[in-house]
């Protein structure tokens, strides 16, 4: 029968493409020349163990694919920022390095994924932010994830955040709309990735300034800022606290306004958009970061490696062009500095979270 | 106009060259594994599934989508030569191209059935484009209590789509829910239904479960099977004559209409439309008694209509997140792992990738014209492959996919244990379709119901208070009923034709 000889000669061979390229996705088998093609791994791998200054005893890194889980949504500003970081470090490694999005509680299930459940050898990292860090601690009696259990890498970028309401709403300022919401709590929903999330944060130190009721609120849970500001501007949520790059598309869709922004100036992405402070409201200090980091028990020389490289991305103007395209501005933190940051933070969302009643 | 300018940009996307690579995969492969008895579209876009992984989102939907419609074509081949439907949409084309086949002319009812489908299919995407942005346009009015109703709808469509005892798919549907809830929950972070286990609290992963209930138990039915397949003598062309053609003609038109139109409502699959279309044509044709005994139009028309079926499948998927048939379902889950979540912002948010792989959808059907019509004989030997060949090489893809998604063996455990699961379910008869559409469903239904109980005081009575939900609810009710009266109706002629002798795995 050779007929049937050539016939299955030929589908043994599809196949073996097929599983070559099936290794590939698994990112996990020890051999990298299966790996998904890019550009020059065999030459890549020895000069990036060098350059680093890696002693002999320690293995080259990265040797294969690396998986950046972001827990939230695709086209929020965390996925944006690590989808920029991951495009310019595969380039700078000659590896794959590919964004995962794991959303669900409030960022809780990628960062347990990431943190708990893959190995620590440096091939997942978890794109970190605020609301799964000192928020998560704070707001939470019993986290699942803890500041303890990862090591705060490096900090890429920051963001202020901007309070949107309808673009067809009522109020035309901010004081207005303090004044309404602090009266009518009840009537207030807003829109946000978990009880202790960036957004939920956001609120409840606004109401706090403003002497209004954050229990009385209410609170809809989404998946991350694309799927939150939409909600707001089909009218079924009244406001969305996001970062400003967050808000931009349905900003310049005119589906929703913006007003006003945190922080102590205004943000130079919407320099016509005035500061709570301006209308009165002062001390609104939430703002967003996102970073990176690893399960506690990665190699040192990793952690090392993602925290310099961190730092020449971030002072890359192309890489800055980047962030500032998607409206998030550059601000990087090594290890040390960061983690000192967000422990400080966690302090201070926790007595906020005390007072306002977001920890129950 | 605005739809036509997104449609031409997304065709300039679709021939680039890896996109055209894509369709071209994903339409040899469907057609391969349509080809092949005992691996269905559902468990090829399984096992597929994970590979597509490291591709772009866009790239890998494209292939997943040409692997479900070139299944749909490859399944006519071994339906005419070989009287073995590879689904159950494909037993009409059985009743009159078998005959065909036997007669000498299997070749030009091949040939029919390639052009008829590339009709029916370019009918069902060119409809695709008009239809889909009409919903969504209305995206950003859908909030929480309509996607509620949506997903009541789907799941309420889903249950009575299994065919067989509702209650028996009730009990599969709220056993899918059940192990949907295993792990963090989506808005509280908290773990839940984790008895300890630390595994069980990333959750089970909806790739292990829907490999092990489609593949795994797929290739455990064939080894008890012992699954052969014969292959009859050559049968002439396959390029039909004028005569040929124009006689098919009509058929493939009406075909593809009732397909397209049908294949609209949710829950409508392909087929109930391909029987449909087949009894429409022996209602009008003029000597009835012909088919069933080697009638052109007896093929032209149900191929026609399970194509244009399968594209309008896409915009239910699509603009509400609605799969109408078990690939589609499987479709969804790769929509959302890529983090595409469909429904009506998919439109507004992903534009480019929507308009991608509708215009890909042009592409792959006239490759497939071409990968059908010169190498139909091509297919046609592959389905020599012994069983014990394909089910160990079936089951290595298994593994690897289950291992892939998370790198964990505990996903591959899972995988096998669903495998034999869905061998048992099978055997008496359980559907399982919608405890995998329920598990997928699940956790979007859950947030609906969050979000929606947190908007006002009115609660849950918000979803019977606003026109749109109370629309798609009301609508979920009439078609609940016309798709038992359907489902009624194509199980009973599925027991007539099984009774006549066709072999309907």
């Amino acid at each position: 029968m050779k007929a049937y000889q050539i016939w299955s000669r030929f589908l043994l061979s599809l196949l073996a493409v097929l599983v070559a390229a099936a290794c590939g996705a698994g990112g996990s088998q020890p051999q990298p020349q299966t790996a998904p093609a890019d550009a020059s791994p065999a030459s890549a791998s020895p000069s990036a163990a060098a350059d680093q200054g890696a002693t002999k005893t320690e293995p080259a890194y990265p040797v294969r694919q690396i998986e950046y889980i972001v827990p939230y949504s695709a086209g929020g500003g965390v996925d944006l920022v690590a989808r920029a970081a991951a495009d310019y470090l595969s380039k700078e490694w000659g590896q794959p390095i590919a964004v995962i999005n794991k959303p669900g509680g409030g960022g809780t299930v990628g960062a347990e994924y990431a943190l708990k459940q893959a190995k620590p050898d440096g091939y997942t990292v978890l794109a970190v932010n605020v609301s799964n860090t000192s928020m998560l601690a704070a707001g939470m009696a019993e986290p699942l994830i803890k500041n303890d259990d990862q090591i705060y890498t490096a900090r890429i970028g920051k963001g202020t955040m901007a309070f949107a309401v309808k673009e067809d709403a009522a109020w035309s300022d901010f004081a207005s709309f303090s004044e309404w919401a602090r009266a009518n709590p009840d009537a207030l929903t807003w829109t946000s990735v978990g009880p202790a999330g960036f957004s939920a944060f956001g609120v409840a130190e606004w109401l706090d300034r403003i002497g209004g009721d954050y229990v009385k609120t209410r609170m809809i849970v989404t998946k991350g800022a694309s799927d939150s500001v939409p909600k707001v501007a089909g009218g079924h949520a009244v406001l969305a606290i996001h970062t400003v790059g967050e808000i931009n598309p349905m900003l310049q869709a005119k589906k929703v306004k913006v007003l006003a922004v945190g922080g102590e100036e205004r943000s130079p992405f919407l320099p016509d958009v005035p500061t709570a402070a301006e209308q009165g409201i002062e001390g609104l200090s939430v703002f967003w970061w996102t970073g990176v980091s690893f399960p506690k028990g990665t190699p040192e020389g990793v952690i090392k490696k993602w925290e310099a490289a961190v730092a020449k991305m971030t002072s890359d103007p192309d890489f800055v062009k980047k962030l500032h395209d998607i409206q998030v501005e550059p601000a990087y933190a090594d290890s040390a500095q960061f983690t000192q940051d967000v422990e400080k933070e966690t302090q201070y969302y926790t007595e906020l979270a005390e007072k306002t009643g977001i920890r129950n | 106009m605005d739809t036509l300018q997104l449609l031409l940009s997304g065709l300039s996307e679709a021939l680039t060259l890896e996109n055209l690579l894509m369709a071209a995969v994903g339409a040899l492969v469907g057609t391969f594994v349509g080809v092949l008895p005992g691996l269905g579209p559902t468990s090829a876009i399984a096992i597929l599934l994970p590979v597509t992984g490291v591709l772009e989102p866009t790239q890998g939907i494209i292939m997943l989508a040409g692997i479900y419609y070139g299944a749909m074509y490859g399944g006519s081949t071994t339906a005419i030569l070989l009287n073995i439907p590879g689904e159950i949409s494909s037993v009409p084309t059985c009743l009159d191209g078998y005959p065909l086949a036997k007669k000498g002319r299997g070749g030009p009812a091949l040939g029919i059935s390639a052009i008829a489908s590339f009709a029916a299919g370019i009918m069902g995407v060119i409809g695709l484009v008009f239809f889909a942005p009409v919903l969504a346009d209305q995206a950003l009015r859908f909030g929480p209590p309509e996607y509620l109703a949506l997903m009541l709808l789907a799941l309420t469509l889903m249950v009575s789509l299994s065919g067989g005892s509702f209650l028996k798919a009730f009990i599969m549907g709220a056993l899918g829910y059940v192990l949907a809830l295993v792990g963090l929950g989506p808005s509280s972070g908290m773990p839940r239904f984790d008895y300890g286990f630390a595994k069980l609290v990333g959750g089970l992963d909806m790739i292990s479960i829907i490999i092990g209930l489609f593949a795994i138990t797929e290739v455990l039915k064939g080894i008890e099977e012992k699954r052969v397949t014969t292959v009859i003598g050559k049968p002439g062309s396959v390029y039909p004559s004028k005569a040929d053609l124009k006689q098919s003609a009509g058929p493939a038109v009406r075909g593809g209409l009732v397909g397209f139109f049908l294949g609209l409502l949710p829950g409508c699959s392909a087929a109930i439309t391909s029987f449909l279309a087949y009894d429409l044509e022996k209602k009008v044709a003029k000597e009835p008694q012909r088919f069933g005994r080697g009638a052109l139009e007896g093929v032209a028309a149900p191929e026609a209509a399970n194509n244009a079926t399968s594209s309008a499948g896409f915009i239910p998927l699509f603009s509400l997140g609605i799969p109408s048939s078990p690939p589609l379902a499987i479709l969804l889950a790769g929509l959302m792992i890529y983090g595409l979540t469909p429904g009506p912002v998919l439109f507004e948010q992903n534009a480019s990738f929507v308009w991608t792989v509708i215009a890909s959808m042009f592409v792959g059907n006239a490759m497939l014209l071409v990968l059908n019509l010169p190498m139909v004989w091509l297919w046609v030997k592959l389905t020599r492959v012994p069983y014990g060949i394909m089910a160990p090489i079936i089951l290595v893809f298994c593994t690897i996919g289950a291992y892939s998604v998370r790198n964990s063996l505990f996903d591959v455990l899972v995988a096998f244990l669903f495998g034999g699961l869905g061998y048992l379910l099978n055997r008496y008869k359980w559907p399982v379709v919608p405890l995998v559409l329920c598990f997928i469903l699940g956790p979007l239904l859950e947030e609906s119901l969050i979000q929606t109980t947190a908007m006002s005081a009115e609660g849950l009575a918000l979803v019977l208070q606003r026109p749109i939900s109370s629309v798609i609810l009301a609508a979920a009710a009439v078609l609940l009923v016309i798709s038992l009266v359907l489902n009624r109706r194509t199980q009973l002629r599925v027991q007539q034709e099984r009774e006549r002798g066709i072999d309907i795995t």
